[in-house]
């Protein structure tokens, strides 16, 4: 590994005709390199790159809903709820996409997504806070950044690398082209199962710590296990998450002994339903 | 006048009766209805399997029931499969009544459901999703701080606690 860093090195030093010219931080990008060929060290950095063209790249698939309140509520409890979690610093960002879809994103660096078809088929507050908590699960163990690495064609290690040249001159087009296709594939794609089991754990877990009954995301899973499979709003998500009833099952097992004695924590019906309400009555 | 406030009025009514209704469900294997939620109650009847039952209320891991030919009761909600042979069957919980009616106004269609499929976020809409950026910085603007995530967590009584996480699926935790 360490020889195709120096190589690479060697390529963008001779393709750029001039190191003056350049003006190159060697050792900086020595350094980047390193950080960059083993995938568990890319810096906060780098994951707030990739995480900010992610963001983009589904904002791009469906805008945010716009209304301010609704979207301002839903940072507060998620914020409330990455405070509880070893990855309070993050610059944590959350948002209601505004499609009919039923679905929920993370990308790398503290960006987390819930569509208004998930949003308006909850009961309460705690059933949110159970899909965000799953969400921020992937952010705390970089599965998406994991993932996007495995998986780019290119190698996304040396692209980060170029992304550092690039910056000096002034842009990173390139590097970011690159990016959006890695995360736009993965999110049509999927995570692994595995992923998303242990997201399913921790997001319990994280919405007890925050003081919400645990079982909000077992109910918005029980949800969508009794919706109807052939509905078009469900395609993707059913595509790339393991069955609900099997998630569910499993979360029921691993909460049993533990957990279920914090369900008795508020649900916040009321809140929910009076911001989440306005905004369904609004139509918009 | 008199004539939109009735309107108004029926309109209510149809919104808080359509948020109102029950949810149903079916067992999905044989159950024992419980007097109380927890595992040690009082067994009332055993339910068979694909048992209807209204579902009347939910606490923690468990659901209040009521099965046709029953008195009401506690199952464990992994028991139970959400959805019947009305609008429940296409997911319509939560606020979805709220929302559909809200564009039925809107759009003057008197149809019982309009809000499928008006804007989806397919398989392939996501491949070929082209970046916002602005959007980006649009949802920058919305962030919250740490103090007013804590003060509306405190105003809604909402106390930390200190949990381990759950590390693989028997429940171990660390």
């Amino acid at each position: 590994m360490r020889v195709r860093v120096s190589l690479l090195l060697g390529a963008l030093l001779l393709a750029s005709g001039s190191v003056h010219a350049f003006n190159l931080d060697l050792n900086k990008l020595i350094d980047i390199g390193k950080k960059t060929t083993d995938l568990k060290e890319v810096d906060e950095q780098g994951e707030a790159e990739i995480g900010n063209v992610s963001a983009a790249a589904l904002l791009g698939a469906a805008p945010l809903v716009q209304n301010e309140k609704l979207q301002a509520y839903v940072n507060e409890v998620g914020l409330w709820l990455a405070m509880q979690t070893e990855r309070p610093d993050l610059a944590w960002r959350f948002g209601v996409m505004d499609t009919d879809s039923v679905n929920a994103f993370a990308a790398p660096g503290g960006y987390v997504f819930i569509t208004r078809g998930l949003l308006l088929r909850m009961r309460n507050e705690a059933e949110l806070a159970g899909v965000l908590a799953h969400e921020i699960g992937h952010v705390l163990k970089r599965h998406h950044l994991v993932a996007i690495q495995k998986n780019a064609k290119s190698g996304l290690a040396a692209n980060l690398l170029s992304m550092a040249v690039d910056n000096s001159s002034g842009g990173y087009g390139e590097w970011k082209k690159k990016a959006i296709g890695a995360s736009t594939e993965l999110y049509a794609r999927g995570l692994d199962k595995e992923d998303e089991f242990e997201a399913d754990r921790l997001g319990v877990v994280i919405a007890a710590r925050a003081g919400y009954d645990p079982y909000g995301l077992p109910s918005v899973l029980q949800t969508l296990d009794g919706m109807n499979a052939q509905d078009g709003n469900l395609a993707l998500l059913f595509k790339t998450h393991p069955a609900a009833r099997q998630r569910l099952d499993l979360l029921d097992t691993a909460m049993a002994g533990s957990l279920d004695r914090y369900a008795s924590q508020p649900v916040m019906k009321d809140r929910f339903e009076k911001i989440v309400g306005e905004y369904a009555r609004k139509g918009k | 006048m008199t004539l939109r406030r009735l309107s108004s009025a029926a309109v209510l009514l149809s919104i808080s009766v359509a948020s109102l209704a029950a949810e149903m469900g079916q067992t999905l294997v044989n159950t024992d209805l419980k007097s109380e939620p927890f595992a040690d109650a009082k067994t009332l009847a055993s339910l068979p399997g694909n048992s209807a039952v209204d579902v009347l209320k939910r606490q923690g891991g468990w659901m209040q029931v009521k099965p046709a030919g029953n008195s009401e009761g506690w199952v464990k909600m992994t028991a139970v499969k959400l959805g019947g042979a009305t609008a429940n069957a296409k997911g319509d919980s939560g606020m979805t009544a709220l929302w559909n009616t809200a564009m039925q106004g809107r759009s003057g269609n008197t149809g019982v459901t309009v809000a499928t499929g008006v804007r989806g976020l397919s398989p392939e809409d996501m491949k070929n999703a082209q970046p916002a950026p602005e959007q980006v910085k649009k949802l920058d603007s919305f962030a919250a701080t740490k103090s007013q995530a804590e003060s509306a967590a405190k105003s809604s009584k909402l106390s930390r606690r200190n949990i381990d996480y759950i590390v693989d699926a028997s429940g171990a935790r660390k």
